[in-house]
């Protein structure tokens, strides 16, 4: 009597032990079902998501089509230039702009800033301030070898035009598109008179003493971005950081004025 | 740790995302720049950047909606609520380290609001793959009478 009750216990045991192993396998199905499905959902997702974002990217670097019909030439042309810094000589307050020639934010900053920087109503035009640009090189080697194509250009007087129309055909970082042809194609562009000159005094090694003393000025004002932005004059410097707005700017000329 | 636990996590790391989120999105339509915690003026690089807006939408719009997401995820019970908490930090984690690798190899500026709102997302992918891998299949219980699976 005895042992049929324990042999029927030890039945119901069995298939209840049979029928966990069931619940659990059909449970692993379900879990590697729904959790396989979900990652390649979200896998989608995520590349969708990115494609869009680089949608927004903008072309440009095409060397064989330097559009040079940017409407900021003309008041640059109207301006005096003096080294790395466009406006009056005479004035007493300098705007430095720490930027780097491959940048998208300082390609913006150009087209949106500058303009109004230079304008007749603004500090610049105005003759209250030089505007400098200062070749802060953070990208790669490309930076690099526009910034010297561009302390070239400052030679024959063309550097703010060269920068300009550099920003105006810009293309996408370390991506190859700053070659000779490039550079040449955006100092053609800016008005830079006698190529072979040019093309001698960018090789030169005087310029690298210029671009690393520029990290260190960076460096001590605290900048990790660009455009970033120091104003100084007689009452002392505003460091503005990074994408400051023309008003802003104009308040800092000033303050320190 | 019993699933309760990992949804209340959950729910409280969408929170903070939440505010990060809402705070980046005012700021984007306020036009003004971000305050950057650390000093530096990356958040104003990033903010303004190429990339900032996705056909039209500003990115911390994006997030609002994912930590949005979230939070249901954290209200849903049973495996529609484990599921959907996978999806959404999956996303989530995906696309932020693609916004990370933005800001450390293109834009060259880091914004410390995007690298918190990453760090919460990885902390976010940790709590929902926990909650899937360890629930999923099982029948819900309604919130705090979830019994400890440990």
């Amino acid at each position: 009597m005895a042992s049929r009750k324990a042999e029927k216990e030890q039945r119901r045991q069995a298939r209840l032990e049979a029928e966990q192993a069931e619940a659990g396998e059909q449970r692993r199905k379900k879990l590697l079902t729904l959790v396989g499905a979900t990652v390649l959902a979200a896998v989608l997702v995520v590349v969708v998501l990115i494609a869009v974002n680089q949608s927004g990217d903008s072309g440009g670097g095409d060397a064989s089509s330097i559009d040079a019909d940017i409407p900021v030439i003309g008041t640059v042309d109207s301006l005096d230039q003096q080294g790395l810094a466009i406006g009056d000589p005479a004035a007493k307050v300098t705007i430095s702009e720490f930027g780097d020639l491959q940048c998208p934010i300082c390609k913006q900053f150009s087209e949106t800033v500058v303009p109004e920087l230079l304008a007749k109503s603004g500090p610049v035009g105005a003759g209250e301030a030089q505007l400098e640009f200062q070749q802060f090189v953070i990208i790669g080697p490309e930076s690099t070898d526009a910034a010297k194509a561009a302390f070239a250009a400052s030679e024959q007087g063309r550097y703010w035009q060269f920068i300009e129309i550099f920003y105006a055909n810009q293309g996408t970082e370390n991506s190859g598109y700053v070659t000779d042809d490039f550079l040449t194609g955006v100092a053609e562009a800016a008005g830079v008179g006698d190529i072979d000159a040019w093309n001698q005094s960018r090789a030169d090694p005087k310029w690298d003493a210029i671009l690393s003393r520029t990290q260190s000025d960076a460096a001590k004002a605290g900048f990790n971005g660009t455009p970033s932005v120091l104003v100084t004059g007689p009452g002392g410097k505003k460091i503005l950081g990074s994408v400051p707005d023309a008003d802003a700017i104009a308040q800092a000329v000033d303050d320190v004025s | 740790m019993s699933e309760t636990r990992l949804r209340t996590a959950l729910a409280v790391l969408a929170l903070i995302g939440l505010g990060i989120a809402t705070y980046l999105t005012v700021v984007h339509y306020d036009g003004g720049d971000p305050i950057c915690l650390a000093g530096g003026h990356g958040c104003a690089t990033v903010q303004k950047s190429d990339y900032a807006e996705m056909a039209g939408l500003p990115v911390p719009v994006i997030g609002l909606f994912g930590y949005l997401t979230l939070l249901a995820a954290a209200a849903l019970p049973g495996d529609r609520g484990r599921i959907l908490g996978l999806f959404a930090a999956l996303v989530g984690f995906g696309f932020s380290i693609y916004l990370t690798y933005l800001e450390l190899f293109v834009i060259d500026a880091i914004c410390h609001w995007c690298v918190g709102s990453a760090v919460v997302m990885t902390l976010t992918l940790i709590v929902a793959l926990t909650r899937a891998l360890r629930f999923t299949g099982m029948s819900p219980t309604p919130a705090g009478r979830m019994p400890a699976a440990d």
